[in-house]
């Protein structure tokens, strides 16, 4: 067998990838254009019929514009929350914890291992109402007598940081741990305070790690649903809130579809606008 | 007579400059655990309200201490069902899926070929694609090819595998990437053939790789529920199960399994941890 | 030996032992899941049936309700009949369990169960029969049948009981937290008083909540006209922009309201029978309050003799005395008030189970051509936030 692959070496690669790619297309692009497909029906279930319904999509947009504003805004919050919470905690992990370094490593990605609907949940437990954390907030007056942080916006896009920090904080790890430390001493040497080392050397050094984390953890958080149904009041209610009742609810399958593919065209529209800020090949290595 | 040009002497620091100094520089280690002290907090929680005996059904206030939820953590219908198919899927997939996309990123990595762009992007695209939007296409072609697919495992299987297999892709090219090909070369210059340096310098090699990536394959799969819950069927795995229950009242059995869970994986990853730190130095002593 | 093969040989080994473990998920897969009920006329030894969580008498529920030691009607009937029951949990919402099965009835296929429920005040119900997706019923084989109460006897989904029978019936009422708040008896001080600000639930059903708020504006919720619709939508919408309502709820209100995240809510008689908690009271609100009934159905691919031997058994008095008392909702079979009272005479006076007649005539049912009109599916959804 050796000898064939030697022979028909050119084929090796498509060889390769052929077992991938094939689960790929017939399970992801080919369900994606079933979805194109639905997205142009009409009528009610279950009795659909194809007809070229351009307008469940501009109804979608028409109906629907402030959950999807919404989400993109939320998802948008919690990344940027995400980012200023992870960064120094990633930065001392690099630079100065040492031998411990596995150890934090470890208490980042922790709580991936508890089950999202279970640290989620866990949430309504800590933010309750009459809990610890509301009475002593109550108490040092940032809440009113009557405030609450359960149902609010805030403990949606809370829920949404808590769940995605791993994804933000590890890739830039990653970049900040491949950086050479002799270029800080560099810096030093050349007159450098520490916080312009910081961010003529550092911070430009991280960036591909800020791009892949910025990306990993703005994306899903866009189309997240489970936070905003948990953790907030209709008020708070997402375009992933609408997708999911739209498709199990209501049965709607045309108007779900047509948002999904809404929904993915504006991630897509964010990417690529990202993509030029930042340049193509950090996105797709 | 000429002196160097000389820094300025350093001032005599006052005790509020000193303080000041240390506040500066064992503030961001404390941050740091602050921002730890964050992360483990709900898992704390959970950990802790597994070993609660709650009055009624609800598992909200601490009211005793006690073991018997371990001990008879599958008292609650449906949920030693749910675990195990969890785990099933998990498994199966996870293989499936590391096998896959360790292949495509071989290829991806070594060799030039035409489309190999478009193979790039197509890898990438399901990594960026909000769950929702995968679990509900997917559903839509189940849903159109009902001969083919029934609802249930099968369909949760290949959801799965189609969603891993990116993360497996991009966790072996990174490995790849910086893999050193005159090892291969050696054993090729000793007559070995394609297959056999594949099977005995490549594989061992990448193996470390391709354990990270089945790792984290199985985490995500185990994890997942916005994909299986459009493309379950009838069957439930854990999270499913969880989001049934949880519209009625969490027995303390959920806090159980997924405490149980999070130990393994804890214990799992300081393994695997251990075992990079003892491959990296045999590789340092091998060359 | 060298040390990096061993790790490979794990890596091979954990495959194989994987592989092993989920072969026989794999076969059952391909078998189309477990225990396939068939549809011949035989009465099979196995009955597939899925229920809510919570609906049915347990050995817990059973000790307390004062009835330790007997054992659960489940077990009874599989003693009697020599039919073993797979009793599945796994209906938490008709919507979601709809859209779990719905494929495979839309294919023609069976989903492995031979009963499951579904509640009347949702489009569901509608759907499974309107479409041909549930089976009639073998009323020779169902004699108890005829112990129905005539309220039960002709629903409009179902007129002459063909498809359909009642498992549990359930009341709408108001429900609050005396810790926290004083009495919640009307709809509309739950609604508009601002010291429940944010600390009130209604339902995601629009049947219970919107037919509740008719019954306030002084409509008809087994008459709904756009007009009566639209009335009842503005006093959600109004309560929804002044943050009154906290979330649109399942069942899943019970817990925030006895935690006291919830002051008040709409609220069921089961749940709150089920709570059992001294702080948490439920009354039919003044304007009165809606009935539901969820209904045993045979979908395709059930087995209907199987099926109908099951109903036959709970339509019996003692045992659906047994069933109200254990589950704590409302039987539609007759003289079960009765049979309770032999079992337990104080359980019997749980008006929660078995009301008055005076509740009953409070008491109103939906008007079932609401939900299959997707205008008012759209605007309920819109005051939701969907």
């Amino acid at each position: 067998m050796g000898t064939f692959f030697h022979r028909h070496r050119g084929a090796t690669p498509y060889l390769l990838l052929a077992p991938g790619v094939l689960w790929l297309a017939i399970f992801f692009v080919i369900p994606l254009a079933f979805l194109g497909y639905e997205s142009l029906q009409s009528g009610l279930f279950p009795n659909f019929e194809f007809t070229w319904q351009f307008s469940n999509f501009s109804d979608g947009i028409r109906d629907y514009h402030t959950q999807l504003l919404r989400s993109f805004v939320y998802a948008g919050i919690a990344t940027l929350a995400c980012l200023v919470l992870a960064y120094p905690l990633v930065y001392w992990i690099a630079f100065r914890a040492g031998a411990w370094r596995n150890l934090f490593l470890l208490f980042i990605v922790a709580p991936f291992f508890v089950t999202y609907l279970v640290r989620t949940l866990a949430w309504l437990n800590i933010l309750a109402d009459e809990g610890p954390v509301v009475g002593i907030l109550r108490d040092l007056h940032i809440l009113g007598p009557d405030g609450r942080l359960l149902a609010t916006t805030f403990a949606v896009v809370s829920g949404i940081t808590y769940n995605f920090f791993p994804f933000m904080a590890l890739p830039i790890y990653v970049s900040l741990e491949q950086m050479d430390a002799r270029l800080l001493e560099a810096a030093k040497d050349l007159y450098a305070s520490p916080i312009q080392a910081f961010i003529r050397v550092t911070l430009p050094l991280s960036a591909p790690g800020i791009v892949a984390g910025t990306l990993l953890t703005f994306i899903p958080a866009a189309g997240d649903f489970i936070n905003a149904a948990l953790l907030g009041t209709p008020n708070q209610a997402m375009i992933g809130n609408v997708i999911q009742s739209k498709f199990l609810e209501s049965l709607d399958y045309p108007s779900a579809a047509a948002l999904s593919f809404i929904l993915m065209g504006l991630i897509l529209v964010a990417l690529l606008v990202y993509a030029r800020i930042v340049g193509s090949e950090r996105l797709t290595g | 007579m000429t002196t160097v040009a000389a820094l300025p002497p350093r001032a005599r620091r006052s005790v509020a400059s000193r303080t000041w100094a240390f506040v500066k520089r064992h503030a961001l280690t404390v941050y740091a655990l602050l921002v730890v002290g964050y992360l483990m907090l709900p898992i704390a929680v959970v950990i802790m309200f597994s070993f609660n005996h709650p009055t009624g059904r609800f598992n909200y206030v601490w009211n005793e201490f006690t073991f018997s939820n371990w001990f008879h953590w599958n008292d609650v219908l449906g949920i030693q069902d749910a675990i195990v198919r969890s785990l099933e899927v998990g498994l199966l997939a996870t293989i499936v899926a590391t096998a896959l996309g360790t292949l495509m990123a071989l290829a991806i990595v070594r060799h030039h070929f035409v489309g190999r762009g478009a193979t790039n992007v197509l890898v990438f695209l399901p990594m960026s694609t909000p769950e929702i939007v995968l679990g509900a296409s997917l559903l839509t072609l189940f849903l159109n090819t009902t001969a083919v697919f029934q609802l249930g495992f099968i369909t949760i299987f290949i959801a799965h595998v189609m969603f891993i297999v990116s993360f497996v892709v991009v966790t072996v090219k990174a490995r790849l990437i910086g893999f050193d090909r005159h090892l291969e070369e050696a054993a090729m210059d000793l007559g070995a053939n394609e297959v056999t340096t594949f099977r005995k310098v490549t594989l061992p090699l990448i193996a470390p790789a391709m354990l990270a990536a089945a790792l984290l394959g199985f985490a995500l799969s185990i994890d997942d529920f916005v994909i299986t819950y459009f493309n379950a069927g009838g069957t439930q795995t854990f999270p499913i199960f969880v989001w049934g229950i949880a519209r009625v009242a969490v027995p303390p059995q959920v806090n159980v399994i997924a405490s149980a869970i999070f130990i393994v994986a804890i214990a799992i990853a300081l393994t695997n941890v251990f075992w990079e730190y003892r491959s990296a130095k045999r590789t340092r002593g091998a060359t | 030996m060298n040390p990096r093969l061993t790790r490979n040989e794990l890596l091979r080994r954990g495959a194989a032992g994987g592989a092993l473990l989920a072969f026989p998920s794999l076969l059952a897969a391909c078998g189309g899941g477990g225990g396939d009920s068939s549809s011949s006329g035989e009465v099979n030894d196995v009955l597939n049936f899925s229920n809510w969580p919570y609906y049915i008498d347990t050995p817990d529920s059973l000790k307390a309700a004062g009835l330790t030691g007997v054992p659960t009607t489940l077990k009874q009937f599989e003693t009697k009949t020599k039919i073993k029951v797979n009793y599945y949990e796994d209906i938490n919402s008709n919507s979601e369990y709809f859209g779990t099965i719905q494929g495979r009835l839309r294919n023609g296929d069976g989903i492995g169960r031979d009963i499951i429920v579904s509640t009347d005040n949702d489009r569901y119900l509608g759907q499974y029969l309107n479409n041909d997706w549930a089976l009639k019923l073998d009323k020779d084989l169902i004699p108890n049948i005829s112990n129905l109460i005539p309220a039960q006897a002709s629903p409009p989904f179902d007129p002459n009981r063909e498809y359909t029978l009642p498992w549990f019936s359930g009341m709408d009422g108001i429900a609050w937290n005396e810790e926290v708040t004083e009495p919640i008896t009307t709809v509309t001080q739950l609604l508009t008083d601002p010291k429940l600000k944010g600390r009130v639930g209604v339902w995601n059903s629009m049947g219970d909540t919107l037919g509740l708020i008719m019954l306030e504006n002084g409509d008809d919720p087994a008459k709904v006209t756009d007009e009566t619709f639209d009335r009842a939508i503005a006093v959600v919408q109004k309560a929804q922009d002044a943050g009154q309502i906290r979330r649109f709820y399942g069942n899943d209100y019970a817990q925030p309201l006895a935690k006291g995240d919830l002051a008040a809510s709409m609220a069921w008689s089961g749940d709150i029978f089920l709570l059992n908690d001294p702080k948490v009271k439920w009354g039919i609100a003044k304007s009165g309050g809606i009935i539901f009934t969820d209904n045993m159905l045979i979908p395709l691919g059930g087995s209907v003799p199987t099926a109908s031997t099951y109903m036959n058994f709970v339509y019996d008095p003692k045992i659906a005395a047994q069933l109200a008392l254990g589950a704590g909702y409302i039987s539609s079979v007759a003289g079960v008030k009765d049979e309770a009272a032999k079992l337990n005479p104080d359980a019997a006076d749980n008006t929660l189970v078995f009301p008055t007649d005076e509740m009953l005539g409070q008491l109103h049912q939906n008007d079932p051509t609401m939900f299959s009109n997707p205008d008012y599916e759209k605007k309920w959804l819109a005051v939701q936030g969907k």
